[in-house]
């Protein structure tokens, strides 16, 4: 090949790969991006005051004196709201009963309207949902209800070959002429004031429990969940994987077994983890019993059967790409096999051996399909530590499906869906970077 | 390293004399995603009063939830059709006594997307979709569209009411999309223009429900069984709770006036 034609091809080759590392790079700011601004959305965003008196009901945060003045401010702006409604139904009771057909169900979905924007009408019992109980706690939810309360959905069926088409029409035109009119338009203009939004920085949304079913409060329960999950699987997987990683390095001769041992380890790698789900509840479980239903235990122990294979090849690469010389080196000096493995090789090991370690760590945080029959519910306290023995958990990967897909609200609550994507997102990103760090770390000392 | 596996080791030791202690303070409810809205507010509104007690719910499906109480892997399965006999014999075998407590009414509500001009479907109609026959919405007054036949997997008991109330023993067409919960159902029919589908009361947020032979699903054709799809929820224990202990407060709430309206404003329809 002729020179030119080979520095040609040379430099072709490294355009195409810096490309692709370009291409790679814009891939992961085009996925990380949104789920990161979003995510944040959960915890900086424009609370209104039922986001602060929640919190100071329920948690007793903020300064008391200024939110009371607060939250009376706004009960004073929604006063006027308030007497229309109830003269209103004065009206309503008095009229002749056509009218009364006329106007009771558009009043009754109103009036349901402006509860779900401003909370429980003043003097009315305690609802007993916590959702029932606050209005509107983010601003922009509060703008998607008002204008559910200012305009509702009508869809046109006049032309039954097509699909219908939606419209949105003012709910003022259908009280025109009563108490209700002059209603409309003060809620537009006043909102403001009867919510009071303010930009708010809720870091609690970590440490919180959830209230009613993730309508209000934090994911504490699922990061917790997640944190003895993973910690859980490590403890049972490097034991394991790092005496199966020396044995198969330092101690066992090649024979078939051994051969076949190895083909078996990196099938297990390749095994879908809902299968080891199953394994881990059929197992674990029902046959073992190591605890009476779903548990922490459990979870932990089926993460550590999946991530074992990685675990045992990071292990077992790491010490065999220790130089030869070293072991040859300590057995001249006298040193015992073990004692050689223990002093030179896994000190020299180590670096790669935590790599592998680490990024299992952060497979097995993410990962769902393992802990769905094993250890994750949908609603949970957090755990104290001897809980982990017996008790389920929600766990962060779990939640996120769950939220996505059988909540009864889920568009209630995507804020909270995107802040456990960031969360986990975050921690995998975290263990990931930990892992190269250390790395360095280790092998700087290893080498100096 | 020795130091490590000994403590692993003794770990999992405790663990397994923890479980033979019977914590009455934890009370597992697996089972149906239809019953799901009601268990978790009953379990919020409990551990509310009762800080001690910690309830973890999943909703896996009623099949599931019956699975779990055979297996002693739960206090409480939550289940949306009541128990076949074969899990009532596999239960005796397995030395549990399932115990039925009915908790709420409930109807099937028949959804489709708000655009689709249809209000009603007798339930021969229902079943002529589910079957195949009809296949396109033309075909029953609609716009010229093929119908997305959406149903809930066999794991759930919103599913085998559907299909002894409506399906009357009858094989659903293999074009039938089967999804795992009443949420997926809502929001795969609240996205796609020609779908139906069938969920619990609690999850008509968003989507059209349409009237059952001329009935509307509301509290009273519910509880009075006019509206031809209803059916009710259960909760199911092993053997009689202990009088007054947790578990036995958790599934009798249903029956306290708080608990009735719990139901209530969750969606589904408190028993009189």
């Amino acid at each position: 090949m002729r020179l030119e034609t080979r520095k040609l091809l040379d430099r072709s080759f490294t355009g195409s790969g810096i490309l692709a590392i370009v291409l790679m790079a814009a891939a992961l700011i085009v996925l990380l991006a949104p789920m990161f601004i979003r995510g944040a959305g959960a915890i900086v965003f424009t609370a209104t005051v039922e986001h602060r008196r929640l919190m100071l009901e329920r948690f007793d945060r903020g300064n008391r004196p200024q939110l009371e003045a607060e939250i009376e401010a706004a009960r004073k702006a929604r006063e006027p709201v308030y007497r229309m409604l109830a003269d209103f139904e004065q009206f309503f009771a008095t009229t002749v009963p056509e009218t009364r057909r006329q106007y009771e169900k558009p009043f009754r979905e109103f009036k349901k309207a402006v509860q779900t924007l401003l909370g429980p009408i003043p003097g009315a019992p305690r609802p007993m949902l916590m959702r029932d109980q606050y209005g509107q706690t983010r601003w922009d939810r509060a703008q998607v209800k008002l204008s559910r309360a200012l305009y509702r959905e009508e869809w046109d069926y006049s032309d039954p070959t097509r699909s219908g088409i939606m419209r949105l029409k003012p709910r003022s035109a259908d009280f025109i002429g009563t108490p209700l009119e002059p209603l409309f338009p003060y809620l537009e203009k006043n909102i403001d004031g009867m919510l009071i939004p303010r930009r708010t920085v809720y870091w609690q949304f970590l440490t919180d429990t959830s209230f009613d079913s993730h309508f209000f409060g934090g994911i504490w329960p699922e990061i917790l969940g997640t944190f003895y999950l993973t910690v859980g699987a490590m403890l049972f997987a490097l034991p394991l994987g790092l005496i199966a990683a020396i044995y198969l390095t330092e101690y066992a001769r090649e024979t078939r077994f051994i051969e076949m041992l190895r083909t078996c380890i990196s099938t297990l790698a390749g095994v879908p983890s809902i299968v080891f789900g199953l394994f881990g509840l059929a197992f674990f479980i029902n046959t073992l019993k190591v605890s009476s239903s779903k548990s922490v235990l459990a979870g932990a122990m089926t993460l550590a059967l999946m991530i074992l294979p990685t675990v045992i090849r990071a292990a077992e690469e790491a010490i065999r790409a220790v130089p030869a010389t070293y072991k040859e080196a300590a057995l001249s000096l006298g040193a015992g096999r073990w004692h050689a493995v223990r002093t030179i090789i896994l000190p020299a090991a180590l670096p790669g051996i935590l790599t592998g370690i680490v990024i299992s760590m952060g497979r097995a945080a993410g990962e769902t399909a393992p802990i769905i029959f094993t250890a994750a519910v949908s609603v949970g306290k957090p755990l104290a530590l001897w809980q982990v023995f017996t008790q389920a958990t929600p766990a962060l990967s779990w939640n996120i499906y769950n939220l996505a897909t059988e909540h009864e609200a889920v568009d209630e609550i995507r804020h909270v869906q995107y802040g456990l994507v960031l969360i986990l997102v975050s921690l995998v990103l975290i263990l990931n970077l930990a892992a190269i760090f250390l790395r360095a770390r280790i092998s700087k000392r290893l080498r100096g | 390293m020795k130091r490590f596996i000994a403590g692993t080791l003794a770990a999992v030791v405790m663990g397994g004399g923890l479980v033979l202690a019977k914590d009455v303070n934890k009370i597992v409810v697996d089972g149906s995603t239809t019953v799901g809205p009601i268990t978790k507010a009953f379990a919020e509104y409990y551990m509310g009063k009762r800080p001690e007690v910690n309830i973890t719910v999943s909703e896996s499906g009623s099949g599931n939830g019956a699975k779990s109480l055979i297996n002693a892997a739960c206090d409480v399965a939550t289940m949306s059709r009541p128990m076949k006999n074969s899990e009532m014999k596999a239960a005796q075998d397995a030395g549990v006594l399932p115990i039925e407590h009915i908790v709420a009414m409930d109807g099937i509500a028949m959804v489709v997307h708000p655009g689709n001009p249809i209000e009603d479907l007798t339930i021969g109609q229902i079943r002529s979709i589910y079957t195949g026959a009809i296949r396109n919405w033309k075909d029953l007054g609609g716009p010229d569209r093929p119908i997305v036949i959406i149903s809930r997997d066999t794991n759930s008991g919103t599913y085998e009411c559907f299909e002894t109330l409506v399906m009357n023993k009858q094989k659903m067409t293999d074009k039938t999309e089967y999804v795992g919960s009443n949420g997926a159902i809502r929001q795969r029919v609240m996205s796609t223009q020609g779908a139906i589908g069938y969920v619990g009361l609690a999850f008509r947020e968003g989507v059209k429900a349409l009237k059952v032979n001329g009935m509307e699903a509301t509290p009273e054709t519910v509880l009075a069984k006019t509206y031809p799809i209803a059916r009710p929820l259960y909760m199911y224990t092993n053997g009689r709770p202990a009088q007054d202990s947790p578990l036995y407060n958790f599934v009798n709430l249903y029956d306290t006036p708080e608990g009735k309206k719990i139901v209530e404003d969750t969606g589904f329809v408190p028993l009189k």
